[in-house]
């Protein structure tokens, strides 16, 4: 019986880690469609929102399922209560992407200000904390989110700076508003992204020692 | 007060023993502890420190000698021929295996619950009544008012109080665990062993027990031992787990089953064992 449990919950691992790699690409790619003005990758990270949530309800039940007929104990409980919070984080970090999407639609038409200030780095920077927060969860090997304190401080540091840098060209042109408050929108979006990583990893690192940490 | 003591002490002897007995702290310490059935070597160098007025679990699987352990607390293990005890067990400042203590006034202090209910062939109150009795307590009055607060302690009053002499047998399985329970509190213990208490029980009576073991260690250092990790995790503060006769790890409850610190431990309590 407990032979069954362990295969079951090395499935749901899977699974999350397949819910956490769309989550990702989501994010990923719908900032690349807003950097080339992608309208087919848009609708691709749109179209993947569906599939996003109900993998979500679907580890949900599962994991709820699991500890219903289990009751998982000491690494079983804590890699079951992971997986719950975490599914949280990636539906959110989807959820962004399928927003940055909508704006990459929005903006397809015109040309981008200021090559859009340092939202592709920004990305860059937060994608990679999402993919080694999902490498720790699957290998569990805490050195992967060790510095995500430092990476969380340079993208709030980038947050402020795209808002300063959005607020100036809104002074010098007016017609730039609707453009930049997007951009600043976006950059908020980035920074809850990166948020959402700190705390998959604080419950990841959880997950692997037992003990509670506050990436801060 | 009574007095573990055997008789051959002398009263000062015994008074000056029993003072020092009943003046410090209730913890149970016990002391490299060896216990070996002939050359089966059941339970090898525990040393644990047991918290008065608390609940403490053993967990760990058949034959891991848990029981042995438990019922070395109130002497059971002198009743086994062949049985070699070595190491201490202290308590309030008194080795409790040593030879000048008396096993009956002991287990006077520290009752026993066991596995399978084993209520005598008696009344209700008789099975209650039947310790006092045997400590020389014989006034009615005195009889009524402890088998009405034991059961009351053992939140079995409100089921049995207008059947107190019909036989304790009618009672139902849950019910005369709760009796058992009752009787080990009738001769006032400060300390109540359990040796799988609800093995024998259905959930509802197991509910129940559980229950009772809560309010119990309000006034009781309880001990169980039991089969069912979700057990030992919902009523007890502490745990320890055992593996071929060794304490292999003792903590908090929360511990041990969110985050145990031996490997050992954490394959047992996930089924990841053999």
């Amino acid at each position: 019986m407990t032979e069954k449990f362990h295969e079951e919950l090395a499935l749901l691992k899977k699974e999350v880690e397949k819910m956490g790699e769309l989550s990702k690409d989501m994010l990923e790619k719908s900032v690349q469609a807003l950097k080339n003005q992608d309208i087919e990758l848009a609708n691709w990270v749109i179209s993947e929102s569906p599939a996003l949530r109900e993998l979500d309800d679907k580890i949900e039940e599962e994991a709820l399922r699991l500890i219903a007929l289990h009751q998982p104990m000491a690494s079983d409980m804590r890699l079951v209560a992971t997986i719950l919070k975490m599914i949280t984080y990636m539906t959110r970090i989807g959820r962004y992407g399928n927003d940055i999407a909508k704006i990459a639609l929005e903006l397809a038409d015109q040309p981008h200000i200021a090559k859009m200030a340092s939202i592709p780095q920004m990305s860059k920077i937060v994608t990679s904390m999402v993919d080694d927060a999902l490498k720790a969860f699957e290998t569990k090997e805490l050195s992967y989110i060790l510095d995500f304190k430092d990476r969380e401080d340079t993208i709030d540091a980038m947050r402020y700076s795209i808002f300063r840098e959005a607020i100036s060209y809104m002074m010098e042109e007016p017609k730039y508003i609707t453009r930049c408050t997007h951009y600043i929108m976006i950059a908020r979006y980035l920074e809850r992204c990166g948020d959402h990583a700190c705390k998959m990893a604080e419950k990841i690192h959880y997950m692997i020692t037992g003990e509670r940490i506050e990436v801060r | 007060m009574l007095n573990i003591f055997s008789v051959n002490k002398s009263d000062d002897e015994k008074n000056a023993m029993s003072k020092n007995v009943f003046s410090t702290s209730g913890r149970l310490s016990i002391e490299k502890l060896n216990i070996s059935y002939g050359s089966n070597h059941a339970v090898k160098n525990v040393c644990m420190s047991i918290s008065p007025k608390s609940v403490t679990a053993f967990i760990g699987p058949s034959g891991c000698g848990k029981s042995t352990l438990l019922r070395a607390i109130n002497r059971m293990n002198d009743e086994i021929d062949g049985c070699k005890i070595e190491g201490e067990i202290i308590w309030k400042g008194v080795n409790i295996l040593g030879k000048d203590v008396d096993p009956v006034a002991l287990r006077s202090k520290v009752g026993m619950v066991f596995q399978k209910p084993n209520p005598f062939p008696k009344s209700i109150f008789d099975n209650v009544a039947y310790g006092p009795r045997i400590h020389g307590i014989n006034e009615k009055e005195e009889l009524e008012r402890i088998v009405e607060k034991s059961l009351k302690n053992s939140a079995l009053w409100g089921e049995v109080e207008n059947r107190l002499a019909e036989s304790a047998m009618s009672l139902s399985g849950g019910q005369q665990q709760r009796l058992c329970i009752a009787r080990a509190l009738a001769v006032e213990p400060e300390v109540i062993l359990m040796d799988e208490p609800c093995s024998a029980l259905d959930p509802i009576a197991t509910a129940k027990i559980e229950d009772l073991i809560e309010e119990l260690k309000k006034n009781y250092t309880v001990i169980i031992v039991t089969h069912n990790m979700q057990q030992a995790a919902r009523v007890s503060d502490h745990t320890g787990f055992m593996y071929l006769g060794e304490l292999i790890e003792f903590g908090d409850t929360e511990q041990i089953f969110e985050n145990p610190k031996e490997k050992l431990t954490e394959n047992y309590i996930t089924g990841r064992f053999g």
